[in-house]
């Protein structure tokens, strides 16, 4: 299986890179403090706030692994190395996006319980259901973020590139996450919101999608 | 390619359609009973994001074109109606908020329709800085892609005052008699000066690419000139 191989290769470089995982986990949570003391310290709806700033924290910090793992393709030719090795490059882009995922769901494992704490929400009885919620926010975040950060690899300033795409590109599934886990917090299920579901399930699916039929081309051109 | 005098016509052609449908909407077309003169702007702000949706749906109808061909000139009529779409799409998001003013009594409200538009100005506003910023080798495929990719936000815009809740724009609007003439005559008027203003800069488009590929030629020359001296 050519996408697990990518996929472990990815986050054996990723644990090798312990510099990188420490600057990623402080970047997250200075995110999480600095937006925790502007919203504070009383809280006109603790629920909300407190999602707003898991989310953005999240997707501001995944910039940073986003651009690394595609780092590791430019570094030492890996990407041309991998090219030469004749893989499916749908199975490539899979793998990087799995380990985009795996990294970001670890972030995320290390931001939740901040924001909960600081913002003093959350039960661990919905826990299995905000899980759900960051899995769909999550496996979009990664399929697009991996398919955009591809098309900026070559460019200058590529960090600044990709937020540009990325983030008004994502912005339903940014507010589906962030309205979803508000309404986890405070009522304790999403029904109110339920639609966003559908939505993010859509984004998902349109961002594996367009790397199905365009990375092939991406990665030809840079051959 | 056009010559320059087709090209004239093509112009004076608009340019008096736009001053038809301009005197037409200030003097000729009724003004409306609630919103007054202001509702004038919508003769210049829906012909104009019209011409938005028309130049991003050409950029990603050529972007597959030149995933398909790999001909030039479908990457240079993606990037030209890029252009062109991002100066409709800045006159959509300026004469909005001078409508939004008296109607809403705001400037800026985060609406549906508002926001997933400015969403999709700044997209295709990456997109020519992507296009700018990656290697020449590699541009026309990226820049096709993400003439392809971005195309998804058009029907976003397109039925966002259908799929959220909490939206000012009207899901239809059915005009008759003199205020349906006028604007029917300013989507005429705004669609051409579109086309021309389009087949201007893919001109300008070709010529840039003619001149770089002179440029790479003269310089491909004069390495084997030194080539051949040095042997």
């Amino acid at each position: 299986m050519i996408a697990l191989d990518v996929f472990a290769k990815d986050l054996r470089l990723h644990a090798r890179d312990a510099r990188f995982l420490a600057t990623l986990a402080l970047f997250g949570l200075s995110l999480v403090l600095i937006l925790s003391v502007a919203f504070g310290p009383l809280f006109r709806d603790p629920a909300r706030e407190a999602s707003a700033t898991l989310w953005a924290a999240l997707f501001f910090a995944g910039v940073l692994g986003l651009t690394r793992a595609l780092d590791f393709e430019s570094e030492a030719g890996g990407g041309e190395a991998l090219r030469l090795t004749g893989a499916d490059p749908f199975s490539v882009y899979v793998g990087k996006a799995a380990a985009g995922f795996l990294l970001m769901t670890a972030l995320y494992a290390l931001l939740l319980p901040c924001a909960a704490v600081f913002y003093d929400v959350g039960s661990l009885a919905v826990l299995p259901q905000a899980a759900g919620v960051a899995a769909l926010a999550l496996i979009g975040y990664a399929a697009w973020g991996t398919l955009f950060a591809s098309l900026a690899r070559g460019a200058k300033a590529r960090e600044l590139l990709l937020s540009i795409l990325l983030f008004p590109t994502l912005i339903p599934l940014w507010i589906g996450a962030v309205k979803l886990t508000r309404a986890l917090w405070a009522d304790g299920s999403i029904d109110t919101v339920r639609d966003w579901v559908k939505i993010m399930v859509v984004v998902d699916l349109l961002g594996l999608t367009l790397a199905a039929w365009l990375y092939e081309t991406i990665q030809e051109s840079e051959a | 390619m056009m010559t320059i005098s087709k090209f004239r016509v093509g112009l004076w052609t608009a340019a008096l359609l736009m001053i038809a449908a301009s005197l037409r909407a200030v003097l000729g077309a009724p003004v409306e009973a609630q919103m007054g003169v202001v509702q004038k702007i919508v003769y210049l702000h829906v012909p104009s994001a019209t011409a938005t949706l028309l130049a991003f749906a050409l950029t990603f109808a050529a972007s597959i074109a030149y995933l398909a061909t790999r001909a030039g000139i479908w990457d240079a009529v993606a990037a030209s109606a890029c252009e062109v779409g991002m100066v409709f799409a800045t006159i959509v998001l300026v004469s909005g908020p001078l409508w939004a003013r008296s109607a809403w009594n705001t400037w800026w409200t985060w609406e549906p329709r508002l926001t997933t538009f400015l969403i999709l100005w700044v997209l295709y506003g990456g997109y020519h800085i992507v296009r700018s910023s990656v290697a020449e080798s590699s541009k026309r495929t990226i820049s096709s892609v993400l003439g392809i990719v971005l195309f998804v936000n058009l029907p976003i815009v397109w039925k966002s005052v259908e799929w959220w809740r909490g939206s000012l724009h009207p899901r239809s609007v059915t005009m008759t008699g003199e205020m349906r003439q006028t604007l029917l005559l300013s989507m005429a008027a705004w669609i051409l000066f579109f086309a021309v203003v389009l087949w201007e800069r893919l001109r300008l488009e070709m010529l840039q690419n003619a001149a770089e590929a002179a440029v790479r030629e003269d310089y491909a020359g004069a390495a084997a000139r030194r080539e051949g001296i040095a042997r």
